[in-house]
């Protein structure tokens, strides 16, 4: 509750703050602001105590934070998205609290599985679908019902997170355990590559399809890390990262976009007002910002950068909050990533166990992309930031990947008569407590 | 698989930590270099290169500091068409941003560089918008130059104010500097610059000349020492010196000698003319340290001038305070006549002849006439105040028609002022202590006849080449100063 209470202060001062740099005057909603941080800090903490009340306490209150700081980021640049972001707020936290109140045992998920795989299919294939479908800045991710825009792929993630972790779970023995020789190797059973090359082929399949490298990347990085926690076979991973590569490769030469992405990422400044303009304008926001920031509202980014409040929010939050601030966003990340594989480490079941890590990678790994992108660590791929970009999809999405990794926790924090929690000295493998499902 | 789960927490800890160094590689380590950079929007204006600053401006229209594209990184760069001619007026502005920047460009950076202004109605807020804005100042470029050739080569300065107003009409000094060469965008050249100008010694020429450069003011000190006969000892008015060459002082052996050893001696209007030492040393002993102290500390001694160059920039002119003349009688001699510890900067000498002409009110000193918004706009126009009370205005009238004396039948007339023009100055040779050769002055105001309002005032010091011992203030200071005149006059040849 402290730690909301804090989150909720920073968030109300860096509104009042950016609103006194714009406009020289308190916001005329400040109140019904303040009233509304209060409910929501308050109903999140009602909710959490009411449902999952051992679940890890540090999730929330960081993801509230990075979520009021988007909206303060995105108030300035775009106050119509801004309300907009607030809305879906209200939402992802409703879904949040719909998913704690209806899925009552992380197992009722994997009953769901094939389902789940459709659903996921379903979802990522519909951008395409003539009609709903639509191109945004080049790439097919999104689909609309009338007014409302929504990127399917964000909910499709969570989808697969579950089935992959169901699927694996049960073909554990199959992927793990040599039975082919090649050579003098031995090999797991070549069929078992299937779902690798199933996996590639989606990735492959969405790159094309739909002009956008940032979130096949993303689900192919969290399908290697959940496949590798299974197996804890090197081989799936240089396998899965040469198909990834050649797949670039190859789309490097077919796509225009992915081409520029990756030159511009070598070298920006060959083509400084070309191509390379946003990964520069990138950059020098970053500079701009320097150690301490130009302080909330003062900052140019918001209004020079393109897509400033999806792909590029956080080089606003580093020019107008300086490193400062940007550190403590990574940090944020790095705290709930942390708490998240915590849960994970701590589950009661193998499934429960795979859930909780790969949800956290897919938040993690997500997170990590753009900003890393932001800053030319890697080159820039269209994913949003968590809990802080501006868009409905994101949001609700991340809020409901929070509610299901807050039911693993608490179900691995409950005190059960016999302690189930495998200690670190012991092998893990060995001390699993409960059986895969047949 | 929770050794993994482990594994894979220390591969997200490791990448955060690379974001982390990344960021701190953007925005701390290259941050200066992108904040430069060329591709900055052209809404940025943090870093002081990514917008034209305003032009600088002399009174007769000629720029003096503008801003020019470059080709480099640094989206523009200061350039100064005169150069060294201004370098104490302008100053510079330092690119690479090793260097705080100097004069003008430091004093009014706020208006120079990109500002918001002051908004004064409903409209302006509607219409707000950020520009860079010009300085005008009262410096006449066409004086400048004839005041730069009028000193040459000789190492020392010459200043003009209009004593009216306080504006500075032409302030140079030598050695000057070329502020060009420290506003270049190639970092090395600049620093090696900056390094070769001594910039931690007190002759660089990076000291300005006019305003933080201090000499013995010598006999120019006179005025100072009459004034204070008429405001503070009246009954000395008739006082008349024994005609001698050397005299003897309380305390020492040692006795006080005329230049040259003549001998001189007279009433008052005798003794200014002649510069005569031993007549003034008698009087400052009669006046004592007391009265000497506050009559030029009324005239601005131990006060810095509040002219319009960064605080750093000016220092004031120091007059020893009463006590320390306590176990020093013969100092008090030597102090009436400028010697001893007495010292000032060519400005203050200036601001003396301002004050004599002004009937003893010394406007404060300034170099800014107006500053102009793009659209050419006056946003602010400087308003002549006083800075000093120095003294009545019957003194600063009796002072004044001694000073013509001076012209007309004293150490002044080799000049060779026209006669038609009626020049109230005064001369001064001192010994300087660290310089074998003296130090040459003149202070000179006109037209300063009975009825006439004298237009400019100006002073010049020149210090002695070595090998050239043999010059007095009339000799060498005395061509500069009328050369100076006579063109701010408009009689110039």
């Amino acid at each position: 509750m402290g730690l909301l209470a804090v989150g909720a202060i920073v968030v109300l001062s860096a509104t009042l703050m950016a609103s006194l740099a714009t406009t020289d005057a308190l916001p005329d909603h400040v109140i019904a602001f303040l009233a509304a941080l209060v409910v929501i800090a308050v109903g999140v903490q009602v909710v959490n105590r009411w449902c999952v009340p051992h679940a890890d306490p540090v999730i929330v209150p960081v993801a509230l934070f990075l979520n009021g700081l988007g909206y303060v980021m995105i108030e300035r640049g775009d106050p119509t998205r801004a309300g907009q972001q607030l809305a879906w707020t209200a939402i992802g936290l409703g879904l949040y609290t719909l998913v704690l109140v209806v899925i009552r045992r992380s197992r009722d998920l994997e009953r769901y599985r094939y389902l789940l795989a459709g659903f996921a299919f379903l979802l990522l294939i519909s951008p395409l679908l003539p009609g709903i479908g639509e191109n945004i800045n080049g790439a097919r991710l999104w689909v609309h019902f009338s007014t409302i825009e929504f990127q399917p792929v964000e909910i499709a993630k969570l989808a697969l997170v579950i089935f992959f972790a169901s699927y694996f779970v049960d073909k554990r023995e199959l992927l793990t355990i040599a039975t082919r020789r090649f050579g003098n190797r031995l090999l797991p059973d070549v069929r078992a590559l299937g779902p690798i090359l199933v996996a590639g082929a989606m990735a492959l399949l969405i790159i094309i399809a739909e002009h956008d490298i940032g979130f096949s990347l993303l689900l192919f990085a969290v399908f290697l890390v959940m496949l590798w926690m299974t197996t804890g076979r090197w081989s799936y991973v240089a396998i899965g990262v040469v198909v990834f590569v050649v797949a670039t490769f190859a789309a490097s030469h077919v796509l225009g976009q992915v081409n520029e992405r990756i030159t511009d990422w070598i070298n920006p400044w060959a083509h400084a007002s070309g191509t390379g303009y946003q990964p520069i304008q990138g950059e020098l926001a970053f500079a701009r910002g320097g150690l301490w920031g130009t302080g909330i509202g003062f900052g140019i980014a918001a209004r020079v950068l393109p897509v400033s409040s999806s792909d590029f929010v956080f080089a606003v939050i580093g020019e107008e909050l300086g490193l400062v601030g940007a550190a403590a966003v990574v940090c944020c990340y790095g705290i709930i990533v942390g708490a998240g594989l915590r849960a994970a480490r701590r589950a009661r079941s193998e499934f429960a166990r795979l859930v909780a890590a790969g949800l956290t990678a897919t938040l993690g790994i997500q997170a990590f992309l753009i900003m890393a992108g932001n800053t030319r660590l890697l080159p820039l791929t269209g994913v949003t930031l968590p809990f802080v970009s501006y868009g409905g999809s994101s949001l609700v999405a991340n809020w409901v990947l929070l509610a299901l990794l807050m039911r693993i926790s608490h179900e691995g924090n409950q005190p059960v008569a016999v302690p189930a929690v495998p200690s670190w000295s012991s092998n893990d493998e060995a001390t699993t407590t409960v059986a895969p499902v047949p | 698989m929770n050794r993994r789960i482990r594994a894979f927490a220390l591969v997200s800890l490791a990448c955060f930590g690379l974001l982390l160094l990344q960021l701190g590689n953007l925005q701390v380590r290259q941050a200066t270099a992108l904040q430069h950079s060329k591709y900055q929007p052209s809404a940025y204006t943090g870093g002081p290169f990514e917008q034209p600053r305003g032009e600088i401006v002399s009174s007769d229209g000629v720029v003096l500091a503008e801003s020019i594209p470059s080709t480099s990184d640094y989206r523009y760069f200061r350039h100064y068409p005169d150069g060294p001619l201004f370098a104490g007026i302008t100053g510079y502005y330092d690119v690479t941003g090793s260097s705080a920047p100097y004069g003008m460009e430091a004093e009014y950076n706020h208006y120079l560089s990109p500002n918001t202004p002051v908004v004064h109605n409903l409209q302006g807020i509607l219409t707000e918008r950020t520009g860079t804005d010009s300085v005008e100042i009262t410096v006449s470029a066409a004086l400048q130059k004839v005041a730069a050739e009028a000193l040459g080569s000789y190492r020392g300065a010459v200043v003009a104010i209009d004593p009216r107003t306080g504006a500075i009409l032409a302030a140079y000094s030598s050695p000057t500097y070329n502020p060009n060469k420290l506003s270049s965008t190639d970092a090395k050249a600049v620093d090696d610059y900056y390094t070769s100008l001594n910039p931690d010694t007190g002759d660089s020429p990076l000291v300005n000349g006019v305003t933080a450069q201090r000499y013995p003011p010598g006999s120019t000190f006179k005025v100072i020492t009459t004034s204070a006969i008429f405001d503070h000892e009246p009954s000395l008015e008739t006082f008349v010196a024994p005609e001698a060459s050397s005299i003897s002082l309380p305390d020492t052996v040692l006795r006080l000698h005329n230049f040259g050893y003549e001998t001189c001696g007279g009433g008052l209007a005798v003794d200014l003319a002649q510069s005569c030492d031993t007549a003034f040393a008698k009087i400052g002993l009669q006046l004592g340290a007391k009265r000497l102290y506050d009559e030029a500390t009324s005239f601005g001694f131990n006060k810095v001038p509040p002219i319009d160059l960064p605080t750093d920039e000016v220092i004031p002119a120091v007059f020893p305070s009463t006590a320390s003349f306590a176990g020093n009688i013969p100092g008090i001699a030597y102090s009436a006549i400028g010697q001893e510890n007495v010292a000032e900067t060519a400005l203050q000498d200036a601001l003396i002849a301002s004050g004599i002409a002004d009937k003893g009110t010394i406007m404060a000193p300034h170099f800014m006439s107006r500053v102009v918004d793009a659209a050419g706009n006056v946003v602010k126009r400087y308003t002549p105040h006083p800075w000093l009370e120095a003294t009545s205005p019957t003194t600063a009238g009796e002072v004044r028609t001694l000073m013509l004396g001076v012209v007309t039948n004293g150490t002044a007339s080799l000049v060779g002022f026209p006669p038609s023009l009626n020049v109230a100055a005064k001369t001064g040779t001192a010994q300087t202590p660290d310089s074998p050769c003296n130090d040459d002055w003149l202070i000179a105001t006109a037209p300063a006849g009975p009825g006439e309002t004298p237009t400019v005032a100006v002073a010049a010091v020149v210090v002695q080449p070595t090998g050239q011992c043999d010059g007095t203030g009339a000799a060498v200071a005395g061509p500069i100063v009328k050369t100076v005149l006579l063109a701010a006059l408009g009689m110039g040849s």
